[in-house]
């Protein structure tokens, strides 16, 4: 093995090296230092995506029909479904059908709110794009906010180091999960990709549950033959080595992989029970010692994709795999288990579990389809607010206390609908706002307002948080206040100072 | 399989002859100045070890005895895409930090099942051949090595390869009875998974 060849120093270099760059101008022991200390106390950033667009003008800054001039061709709901909770509206809505569709389903916002009203803070602000996947790239990269690093990676950067995989994708296909520009990051800040939480356990150990397979010393026996007898010395090697698609496989064959094994997550993260579905004793396996835990919490974990990640989501923070998990509702229909289409009756109470493009089918047909899937969201939120609380990271704090819940959504919808329709579709909207969730935030409180006439809201002061018409919030302005809320310094960046948003501002 | 037996004679001749007149060093290879190569997708990957192997695509890595490896367990973490469900429609530009290790276990899976089969039926033995009940001797190590080099990689071992894996032995029956046939069980398995996950079968 010559010189060139050590992954450890690779590794070294492209991890340290890339995040002192990142921590701006720290010597390399002060860097290090400062990402032991942050380590040891991490916050958390759990992204939960909300595709096609999560209107607050159906929930939290909902509008009664008497409050608005315009009120019967405006997205404004009769006075007797809208809910005032504290600072927050909330909208519980019965319906038999979805659109065309005869779904009968029964959602819920109040509560939520009622539950978690204090750790609530919702952000008014205007976006830069209609389209889909730009638009959801931007609501984690703050429109290259900060070098076009997103806030996953940023958190990653805080408070990952030493973490085996820091930064997990668990929902796939959006820009919600697409890396950000900056290419100077360490490795273990961009996203892994985990898109089949219950069999992706699996791929964290090249060896564990491999039936008549050679004892386990012997195995390792013959990857250190490869990696430093076979493949160095090999003719293909030395005509590809420099390749870098070769030498990222060798740095993660290095020191992560076997971090990654040490750490035994194909049993901490199996969600299955041993059954016939997964014969884990059969195979030398067996389920995480809190499995039960979230199959309680997530009973549909095996077919709901949404389920199972959001049970992987806690058990990637719970035992400290990851500082950010991203999850969310994909394109895809769900239907309640045993649900099967073509009897002509249609579906009964719940039986569409998730509606085909999530919120965009509100195209189809906009209230029905913002509150199933505001229900959805927040269901999913709830449940992994209570487990973070359920457990405690450390001196008598929960690992809630250290999280935060970014409902990341692309834009909003337009709000015209026709005079006194109930049912009726929607297009993109720039304009709308965040839900953001933590004992980090301005908790209880809505950020800036909205204009009961259009219905398009409007933002706020960043230093005390009034309301300021005519003013819209900016994208960067919304990734600073995260971020900072965070913990996560932001050196150079040139990021404004959102103190409204903290809880402590 | 004539190639295979040529290959076997040739390095038989080779090794009998090798106390004479040692073979010259081969050249050292030349190191490409763009040296651009492809990962092959999980796909790719099992059919070139299926094809090798001998060991049908759909029972040659089975997760949980019942998951196909690619298909269902590792899609998108080795390269594939998955659009109606997953919406994945182009393959990660880069490798996730799981792919190594989801590699190995697809070689391991592999070359463990293809070894059961020598065992099971003797007669169709692709890699796990002969040896007699004792210990074995150089030159079934030998053979056995160019039967691996030629199954996984499609080509024979050169004389620096070969003796890397047949010294690689004794690590594998140290503090073993030497007659135990689990010793050339695992031997011969950990040679296929050691070639089978090696840069070489995992890029072109």
């Amino acid at each position: 093995m010559n010189g060139n060849w050590s992954r450890r120093g690779f590794l070294r270099s492209a991890g340290v090296g890339g995040a002192l760059m990142a921590a701006g101008g720290l010597t390399p022991a002060q860097a290090a230092e400062q990402q032991r200390e942050r380590a040891k106390n991490p916050r958390f950033l759990i992204v939960l995506s909300a595709f096609g667009g999560a209107n607050l003008v159906d929930s939290f800054l909902s509008v009664r029909e008497t409050e608005s001039r315009n009120g019967q061709v405006v997205n404004a709901y009769p006075d007797s479904l809208v809910q005032t909770l504290g600072d927050f509206r909330a909208i519980d809505l019965q319906s038999k059908r979805i659109g065309a569709i005869p779904a009968s389903f029964t959602a819920n916002q109040s509560n939520f709110v009622k539950a978690h009203g204090r750790d609530m803070m919702v952000v008014t602000h205007t976006g830069t794009s209609v389209n889909h996947f730009v638009a959801q790239m931007r609501s984690i990269n703050g429109n290259a906010a900060w070098k076009g690093r997103t806030l996953q990676e940023a958190t990653a950067l805080t408070y990952g180091a030493g973490y085996p995989i820091p930064n997990v994708h668990l929902v796939n296909g959006t820009g919600f999960t697409e890396w950000g520009s900056d290419t100077s990051l360490p490795l273990y800040a961009y996203g892994e990709r985990a898109p089949t939480p219950n069999l992706w356990p699996l791929s964290l150990d090249g060896y564990k549950g491999v039936k008549g397979a050679p004892a386990r010393d012997l195995f390792e026996r013959a990857r250190k033959l490869r990696n430093e007898q076979i493949d160095p010395n090999s003719a293909f090697f030395g005509t590809f080595g420099q390749s870098e698609r070769i030498r990222h496989w060798n740095t993660l064959r290095g020191e992560s992989l076997r971090g990654v094994e040490a750490s035994d997550l194909i049993t901490k993260l199996m969600l299955f029970p041993d059954s016939p579905a997964m014969p884990l004793a059969a195979h030398g396996l067996s389920g995480s010692a809190l499995g039960q835990k979230v199959r309680d919490a997530f009973p549909n974990y095996d077919f709901d994709p949404l389920e199972s990640q959001a049970a992987l989501a806690f058990l990637l923070l719970r035992y400290g795999v990851s500082v950010t998990v991203t999850l969310g509702p994909d394109g895809g229909a769900v239907f309640k288990k045993g649900v099967s289409l073509g009897s002509g009756e249609g579906l009964g109470e719940g039986g569409l579990v998730n509606t085909p493009i999530s919120f965009d089918f509100s195209h189809q047909a906009n209230r029905e389809v913002q509150a199933l899937m505001w229900d959805r969201v927040l269901r999913t939120a709830d449940r992994l607010i209570t487990l973070l609380k359920s457990e405690e990271f450390q001196d008598g704090e929960s690992f809630w206390d250290h999280s935060m819940i970014y409902v990341a959504t692309e834009f909003g919808r337009t709000r015209r609908r026709p005079s006194g329709a109930m049912t009726f579709g929607s297009g993109h909207d720039l304009n709308n706002g965040s839900l953001i969730i933590s004992p980090f935030v301005n908790g209880g409180r809505v950020l800036g307002g909205v204009d009961p006439d259009t219905l398009l809201t409007y933002g706020f002061d960043p230093e005390t948080g009034r309301p300021e018409l005519g003013r819209n919030m900016t994208e960067p302005e919304i990734y600073s206040g995260i971020a900072h809320a965070l913990g996560i310094d932001t050196p150079g960046a040139g990021l404004p100072d959102m103190r409204a948003m903290r809880r402590r501002a | 399989m004539k190639r295979l037996v040529s290959l076997i004679l040739a390095a038989g001749l080779a090794a009998s002859s090798a106390a004479a007149a040692p073979p010259p060093p081969a050249a050292a290879p030349v190191a490409s100045i763009d040296p651009r190569v492809k990962f092959k997708d999980g796909e790719r990957y099992l059919r070139d070890l299926s094809d090798g192997l001998g060991v049908p695509r759909e029972s040659i890595c089975k997760e949980m005895s019942q998951y196909d490896c690619f298909s269902d367990a590792f899609r998108i973490v080795l390269g594939g895409v998955e659009g109606p469900n997953l919406l994945v429609n182009s393959p990660l530009e880069q490798a996730p930090l799981t792919a190594p290790i989801a590699v190995d276990r697809v070689a391991l899976h592999a070359c463990t099942a293809r070894v059961d089969l020598d065992v099971a039926t003797p007669a169709q033995a692709r890699l796990l051949k002969g040896g007699g009940r004792g210990a074995p001797g150089a030159a079934w190590k030998q053979a056995t090595t160019l039967r691996i080099y030629d199954a996984v990689l499609r080509r024979a071992p050169t004389a620096d390869e070969t003796r890397r894996l047949v010294a690689f032995y004794d690590e594998v029956a140290q503090g073993r009875p030497a007659r135990s046939p689990e010793v050339k069980r695992d031997w011969v398995i950990l040679g296929c998974f050691a070639a089978a996950s090696s840069l070489e079968a995992i890029f072109y």
